[in-house]
């Protein structure tokens, strides 16, 4: 009995498994899949090498990797936490073997635990596995590199799966009628209490097994093991929600918008306050980021002593959530669905553009001004901060609108456009902290010049995102999109 | 000229030929029926027709509009309901019409009558403050259904019209379809279905291998449009056409 319930474990795995990977090459093609590990794993190698380089303590390199990899896990964790109609509505669409375990003798939960077993394999393969070959600069090139690299993937892995395991618990809170909001207050409590009680160190230590204990290893390991399971066992397959109701909103966000468009805006404001998680989503995407590289500024001022122009380099970062807030806004629509209607598709990029800049200014803003409060920015620096965050978020969002058009969740496993991408990104971020980093406060000059830089920036960012229309519009009406 | 006149319209998808040298034309107050199995181009030939999509090779004109020159026009005079189902939107079906009486230009005070109208003629009255994603497939349909007309077009392409609709609905629909195409408009309907194509269609194009492959008009002539279709498409995809599957059982 239980060998049969293995083969069965085992046939929905490899189905699961098989059907990840067909997806993916059907969807990118199978040389540009095949090749994205590889360009995780030269970038990886590139910036280990240029840390190095510039001083950077290995403890450092390693230490952030674990938290990008954490952060990583948490953010599939947001996907599945605050956008559970997104995650619902991509099982069903992309997974026929999900959507069909409804009509075959499977447990739905047991259903989910295998599809968790195989993302968490799948990711680590194409994601960790690459993002460990970063230990080659640290170690250099000797006989104890392959047992290093091993060393450090199995720890990233261990990292990564207790993110995605947090996925699982609050998916399973979810269905037990726990709200959003007790979920949320309830991770702030364990945040701000882990900081005001002075754990920090020793939760990030517990994140990074591979200079932990083996106590303490085991400790992550098991805890990972067991709140998965719980987890599972928690979950209600047959949870759904009632249906719900909401008054005529629609009639007044579109009067109340000064700009044309205003029905696809209005359409865009709309789906997004009221899918899950409403449009406090992209607040909580740009929160880890800004978690993230709180982290980051710490552990190198502790390491180092060495601290950056906060404004300048939160501002420049920030700019990243250009990326997370777009994503959410397109997480509910598709081109093909405006092309019943009398609109163009550059209309309907336009109006991306319009609600991407109503919901990405507070959403980069406010976490902007509790850093450059809490790390005690200049003025100067504030300033061109500021000028940088606004100039650049709209560069990233003209960019990754430009390159990846109205999927730019799937661009990330696409080699040459991730390629581009993360070109794009770094022409303007890396020069702009090492600005950061080394002249500190920032001087007039300096500040004149970034100023002028984000403005720049942003004009590029404006003109990419106009084309984009026509860009895609062309490969739409071509058929290949 | 039809209001909808389509020569010589070729498309392919990398090695696939979707639509291979296909000509049809359709006049004010026919229904007609574009029949064939699935694969056979019915769906690329809407598009084409609609402007989403180029062809490689052919012309196209819908109420004297060229869909390929100016689809944006093409689009504001015909009502389309795509097959494709609908994106999650999170928007009511009284707000969603509204968006499309918005995107079509309309009166807003027009738009609230006509949701009435659909509303009650469909039975989607106590779901017009439900959230779309929230409905039923088959009462997003019906918004689906009701947004395609809002316009009152000439013109009316209609991918499965009955899909997802319960037996009381769809006989609705189909007398709906009828009445509206006899009042000088054109309705084209594609489907796989043939007992409806046969019950609801005034003229009826066969489709197979991307192109039209016989036409006739429906109540013409004694053979059943079964037969017809037997004679003229072969092959596997013949067997998931409904009527085809039940007369062989």
């Amino acid at each position: 009995m239980t060998t049969g319930r293995n083969r069965v474990g085992w046939t929905i795995f490899f189905a699961l498994a098989r059907e990840e990977w067909r997806l993916h090459t059907r969807l990118f093609g199978g040389w540009r899949f095949v090749c994205f590990p590889f360009l995780i794993a030269a970038l990886s190698l590139g910036a280990s090498v240029a840390l190095v380089e510039t001083g950077t303590a290995a403890r450092t390199i390693v230490d952030g990797l674990h938290l990008l990899v954490f952060g990583f896990g948490l953010y599939c964790g947001t996907a599945g936490f605050a956008g559970s109609d997104m995650l619902e509505n991509v099982f069903g669409r992309l997974s026929l073997v999900l959507s069909t375990a409804t009509a075959l003798p499977l447990s739905r939960r047991r259903m989910l635990g295998v599809f968790l077993l195989k993302d968490g394999l799948f990711y680590g393969l194409v994601f960790v596995l690459p993002m460990a070959v970063a230990v080659v600069p640290l170690v250099g090139l000797s006989a104890d590199l392959p047992v290093a690299v091993g060393a450090l993937w199995l720890s990233l892995s261990l990292t990564f799966a207790a993110g995605m395991v947090l996925t699982v618990a609050m998916i399973a809170a979810r269905t037990r009628g726990v709200p959003t909001w007790g979920i949320a207050l309830a991770a702030l409590t364990v945040i701000v209490g882990v900081g005001v009680t002075g754990h920090t160190a020793s939760a990030r230590d517990a994140l990074v097994p591979l200079h932990g204990s083996w106590p303490a290893v085991a400790g992550l390991a098991l805890t990972t093991v067991f709140v998965g399971i719980v987890s599972l066992v928690a979950y209600d397959p047959a949870y759904s929600r009632p249906s719900r109701t909401a008054s005529d909103r629609f009639a007044r966000i579109s009067d109340a918008l000064p700009v044309g468009q205003d029905a696809l805006v209005a359409k865009a404001l709309l789906d997004l306050a009221r899918s899950s998680g409403g449009v406090w989503k992209p607040f909580v995407s740009v929160s880890i980021l800004f978690a993230l590289v709180a982290a980051m500024v710490g552990l190198v001022r502790e390491i180092t002593g060495i601290e950056p122009a906060p404004g300048i380099f939160f501002g420049g970062v920030l700019g990243l959530s250009a990326f997370t807030t777009y994503n959410w806004l397109t997480q509910f629509d598709s081109l093909e669905a405006y092309l019943a209607y009398p609109v163009s598709i550059a209309a309907v990029f336009r109006a991306k553009r319009t609600a991407f800049v109503a919901v990405g200014a507070p959403t980069a803003a406010l976490p902007y001004l509790v850093a450059v409060v809490w790390f005690e920015a200049t003025l100067f620096d504030a300033v061109a901060g500021a000028a940088i965050l606004a100039g650049y978020a709209l560069y990233y969002y003209g960019l990754t609108v430009y390159v990846a058009g109205f999927d730019p969740n799937e661009f990330l496993f696409d080699a040459v456009r991730f390629a581009l991408f993360t070109v794009g990104v770094a022409v303007a971020l890396v020069p702009t902290l090492v600005a950061g980093f080394v002249v500190v406060p920032p001087s007039t000059e300096l500040a004149a010049a970034l100023v002028c830089t984000g403005v720049g920036f942003g004009v590029v960012g404006y003109v990419l995102s106009s084309r984009a229309g026509p860009r895609w519009e062309e490969r739409y009406r071509a058929g290949t999109q | 000229m039809g209001v909808i006149q389509v020569d010589g319209l070729e498309k392919s998808y990398d090695a696939v030929r979707a639509v291979d040298g296909m000509e049809f034309r359709v006049e004010r107050g026919e229904l007609f029926g574009f029949l064939g199995p699935n694969g056979a181009g019915k769906t690329t030939t809407i598009r084409a027709l609609t402007g989403q999509i180029e062809p490689d090779e052919g012309t196209v004109r819908v109420l004297e509009t060229d869909p390929v020159e100016e689809p944006i026009e093409t689009r504001r005079r015909v009502g389309i309901l795509p097959e494709q189902e609908s994106p999650p939107s999170f928007l009511t079906p009284r707000e969603f019409l509204a968006f499309v009486g918005r995107v079509r230009d309309l009166e807003p005070a027009t738009v609230e009558e006509r949701t009435a109208i659909w509303a009650e003629r469909l039975g989607f009255e106590s779901k017009l403050e439900t959230l779309h994603t929230d409905l039923s497939r088959g009462q997003q349909q019906k918004v689906m259904f009701a947004q395609a007309f809002l316009h009152d077009p000439d013109v009316v392409f209609i991918d499965e019209p009955l899909a997802n609709l319960d037996p009381l609905v769809q006989e609705q629909v189909k007398r709906f379809l009828v009445d509206y195409a006899a009042d000088d408009n054109a309705v084209f309907v594609s489907t796989h279905n043939i007992e409806v194509a046969e019950e609801i269609c005034t003229r009826v194009g066969i489709v197979a291998d991307g192109r039209i492959v016989t036409e006739r008009s429906v109540g013409t002539t004694d053979e059943p449009l079964l037969e017809v279709f037997l004679e003229h498409v072969e092959g596997e995809a013949v067997r998931d056409t409904p009527a085809v599957a039940q007369a062989q059982r």
